[in-house]
């Protein structure tokens, strides 16, 4: 029997990118699985969470846990740093809370990264993508040390039928986005995507691929503003070429 | 955005020499201590889960560890304080420099000392405290606080080192890093010899044997606990580790993670004052556990801060830090903090305040930079967010402060939104109306600057319909499953790494002893007992040496010295300054580091590697040992008890250095430029 999973798309996937949430839904078909989605799913509660808001990201927080506590199998999320607020957030959200605690581990437990879904779980990296043309990857901060992802997305995009994959000088930099820290600190935060904008030219490729769309929309941001021609797009819309 | 931390921060990115000095900071250290970490014995992360667990031991058992701590170096001859705050601490050094009736006192670096601000303390009392070690030096002549717990005149060029040292000293102006060292040296040496008090810090101090770890690489941290007649050590009271074999893990990770050494070029193991017989070391040695704060944080959700080891590899690591610098870290009222970067932005609020200090730690991407560094595994990030939320109570249901009104404003209807589907669509469906008011033509939103997004970043227009709206119309496309041949299987990565010295042969430790050293800028030359006066009398005719000092007759081969009187050079048995050469003996040698194990004792005077341009060392083969976990096991087995005993040991990995100016390696400081190691095949 062919498994499902529930797709948790993200708030800014949701509004800002719907077609990147249409390719995560066609790869995962692709990679033989079923695709639910949640209807009452809103945001995992991480910014305010990282604002230290705490008090205003709980009830949001239980919000979530409630709604894929309703369903069955692997909850999937396309980006790094909401499956890592969802797995290790929580539960310092509900470190001290007993009614709480155990069920945001046991959706902690079934949580997944997209990329990390696809070949730690799966153990699927060739999903028949084709892409022609010069990529680059990012390695986005939660999904690479607060998930430890990174050789997953790299071996999709290895398996990818004629895309060239070139070396992002300081890959593992932040892009400065942070979250709520792009807005407070917008200073140091541009100071950062300055230098992750100059190591993307550097590359020489056209498009850097990401895992996460905080990352994906502030790169583009600062990519746009300067006039930039490179554009960072979702590894989901990579592997959903063909 | 008009407060004093973004004025700092605006000035910070504003100034092309301190971006230019952080640059070269952050590309030299990360580097260095990935080479370094490539030379660890056994695996980085294994090492590191080690480390993080004796510091969690530690700090969960501190009461225990500290009550051990003190009464074995009580028993070791120090005199123990405990201070309550830093007002307490301060107290207890001016009641000791009062008793002394001390006027100048020599300073290495001590963090705590920064934190109890015992310069001013001093100064206000008369006294002149001079600091020793080349960068605080610098920052002390310019009336500057250390930007760097480990490098504290990053932020500065050469040239502006050159100016400091043209207008506060009277040099020539040059940018000439050797020069500026030597000219440092010349005028410090001065104030080694005359020094009533050295003050220092303290690294780590073990439990089970009372010792006082202190480590440098200048040479000022051996002076200052040499020379004058009162040493004060300054110690924060979570600086424990439980036994030697504990400090042995430590110093694997330290001096890697803080300069990308191997081992620092010197790491005293200090026990006691001057032993009846021994000519060098101070009368008295005093220890300030300085608690200031710390037993609090130590029961708040930010105890796990207490872990640190003060590598600073957090600070070279962060991006932020290497945006801003280490001055840029203030307080609302715009007062610094000895704690710079990520590590600084948790125990800064810690222990001076989350009114005062909490807001540096919403200057983060909590990237987890400083946590993938740090060589003890400090969960950075998530102390960061616990400061955010208030760093006391975090079941706190009120806002904590700190957190801009608009931004909590926007966030609070943005999470009451969040928390009821219909309301989120709806919410969703107006943003996407509106910006299609905002922006028609273009799928970008042009924001102004003082949203902070729009200050260097446009933001795409929201789609017209979500991926809610999307699927519940049914218009997302479904596909079937593709068919992809089977990735080979992926071989398991955990391989474990052989330790690369147990079970070294004698022949493999000298080989070893000798390239570490003259990767350190030293020289080893293998030779019989029979032919050593020859060897030593060309060495010192080559540099045209007509005296030395000299450990006692019977800490050296025999016949040696009377070889080298019959030959006409005179041989000194006390400290003199002017004096251009040193020999002594070796208690040991370890292979993996190229370092020398000098004990202090009767015979053996500290001075003697320490004082003069060139430190000459007699080392037997069969005193090599592999590691200094090695070495610290036989002293606890007894076969190298000395190590545990002498009132000061030196380890001594290659010569004198800095890098204090521009990440620069210069050698030779305050102690011996040269170190020329003769090993004595039995």
């Amino acid at each position: 029997m062919t498994e499902t999973v529930q797709l948790f798309v993200t708030c800014i996937l949701d509004t800002l990118y719907p077609q990147i949430g249409e390719s995560v839904v066609h790869v995962l078909e692709r990679a033989g699985v079923q695709v639910a989605f949640p209807d009452g799913q809103t945001c995992c509660g991480q910014p305010a969470f990282n604002a230290g808001l705490r008090g205003q990201a709980r009830p949001v927080a239980q919000h979530t846990i409630q709604v894929f506590e309703g369903t069955q199998g692997p909850v999937v999320i396309p980006s790094g740093s909401c499956a890592a607020m969802i797995r290790h957030g929580y539960l310092e959200l509900f470190a001290d809370d007993p009614h709480w605690l155990p069920r945001a581990q046991a959706l902690a437990a079934r949580t997944y990264e997209f990329s990390e879904f696809l070949v730690d779980y799966l153990r699927v990296t060739d999903v028949g993508a084709r892409y022609r043309g010069k990529l680059s990857y990012h390695s986005s901060c939660h999904l690479l040390r607060d998930l430890g992802v990174s050789r997953q997305p790299r071996a999709l995009l290895a398996a990818v039928r004629e895309a060239e994959l070139v070396d992002l000088p300081y890959s593992e930099e932040c892009c400065g986005f942070g979250g709520v820290f792009s807005a407070e600190h917008p200073q140091i935060s541009s100071a950062m995507l300055v230098r992750k904008m100059a190591n993307i030219e550097a590359s020489g490729a056209p498009l850097v691929v990401s895992c996460d769309a905080g990352c994906i929309t502030n790169i583009n941001g600062g990519l746009h503003r300067a006039g930039k021609p490179q554009r960072a797009v979702h590894l989901a819309e990579i592997l959903d070429q063909s | 955005m008009s407060d004093i931390f973004h004025q700092k921060i605006q000035k910070a990115l504003a100034d092309p020499n301190l971006q230019a000095a952080l640059d070269g900071n952050a590309e030299r250290r990360i580097s260095a201590r990935e080479q370094a970490y490539a030379s660890l014995p056994e695996d980085l992360q294994t090492m590191r889960q080690r480390a993080h667990a004796v510091r969690a031991e530690t700090i969960a058992n501190l009461d225990h560890y500290l009550e051990q701590f003190i009464a074995r170096a009580q028993a070791n001859g120090l005199i123990v304080h405990r201070a309550a705050d830093a007002a307490q601490a301060v107290q207890v050094v001016l009641e000791i420099a009062r008793q002394k009736d001390a006027h100048l006192v020599a300073k290495s670096k001590t963090m705590v000392g920064e934190e109890i601000e015992v310069n001013r303390a001093l100064e206000a009392a008369g006294l002149k405290v001079v600091e020793t070690d080349l960068g605080e030096y610098i920052v002390q002549l310019r009336g500057e606080r250390p930007a760097h717990i480990i490098t504290p005149a990053v932020h500065l060029r050469r040239a502006q080192v050159g100016q400091t040292f043209h207008e506060k000293l009277g040099l020539p102006l040059t940018d000439d890093i050797p020069t500026l060292t030597s000219a440092a040296r010349r005028i410090l040496r001065q104030t080694f010899l005359e020094a009533d008090i050295g003050i220092s810090g303290v690294n780590f101090g073990v439990a089970e044997s009372g010792t006082l770890c202190i480590v440098t690489n200048e040479g000022n941290g051996r002076m200052v606990t040499t020379l004058p007649r009162v040493h004060i050590a300054l110690m924060g009271m979570e600086r424990l580790v439980p036994t030697l074999d504990d400090l042995a893990l430590m110093l694997s990770l330290l001096p890697r993670s803080a300069t990308g050494q191997k081992l620092s070029v010197y790491t005293s193991l200090i026990h006691g004052p001057r032993r009846d017989g021994e000519l060098d070391g101070p009368d008295e040695r005093h220890l300030v556990l300085v608690d200031n704060g710390r037993s609090a944080m130590r029961r708040s959700p930010l105890a796990e801060a207490l872990y640190c080891i003060r590598c600073g590899a957090c600070l070279n690591a962060c991006p932020v830090f290497r945006e801003i610098g280490g001055h840029a870290y203030v307080s609302v009222h715009g007062e610094g903090s000895p704690y710079p970067g990520p590590i600084g932005s948790i125990v800064s609020p810690a222990l001076f305040g989350q009114q005062e200090f909490g807001q540096l730690a919403r200057a983060s991407s909590l990237c987890g930079a400083c946590k993938e560094a740090c060589p003890v595994d400090i969960d950075l990030p998530k102390l960061l967010l616990r400061v955010r939320a208030g760093g006391e109570d975090l079941k706190s249901t009120r806002d904590p402060s700190g957190v801009p009104p608009a931004m909590s404003w926007g966030l609070r209807l943005y999470n009451w939104a969040a928390r009821s589907p219909w309301r989120f669509a709806s919410a969703q469906r107006a943003t996407a109306f509106f910006s299609r008011l905002l922006a028609p033509a273009s799928g970008w939103l042009h924001l102004p600057a003082f949203t902070g997004w729009g200050y260097s970043r446009d933001l795409p227009r929201p789609a017209a319909r979500s991926f809610h709206q999307r699927w519940a119309a049914g218009q997302v496309e479904h596909n079937s499953a593709f068919e992809a041949p089977q990735p080979p299987a992926q071989a398991d990565a955990g391989e474990v790494q052989e330790s690369r010295t147990r079970g070294m042969a004698q022949a493999e430790l000298v080989e070893r002893f000798e390239h570490e050293l003259s990767e350190l800028g030293g020289t080893m030359t293998s030779c019989h007992a029979a032919d050593l006066p020859t060897a030593l009398l060309a060495l010192l005719q080559a540099r045209q040496i007509k005296a030395l000092l000299a450990w006692d007759e019977d800490q050296l081969p025999s016949g040696i010295l009377g070889a080298l009187q019959e030959a006409g050079i005179e041989v000194l048995h006390r400290p003199d300054p002017g004096v251009k050469v040193g020999l002594t003996g070796a208690l040991a040698g370890i292979a993996e580091t190229g370092t020398l194990v000098l004990p202090s004792g009767q015979g053996r005077m500290l001075s003697a590697s320490l004082l003069p341009e060139v430190h000459i060392a007699v080392l037997r083969i069969s005193d090599l040992r592999p590691s200094l976990e090695q070495v610290f096991k036989e002293a606890n087995a007894g076969s190298l008890q000395q190590v545990r005993q002498a009132s000061a040991l030196a380890l001594i990995s290659g010569p004198s250095r800095t890098a204090d100016i521009e990440m620069t390696l210069t050698i030779g400081v305050h102690g011996p430029g040269e170190v020329n190691v003769f090993c004595l095949e039995d």
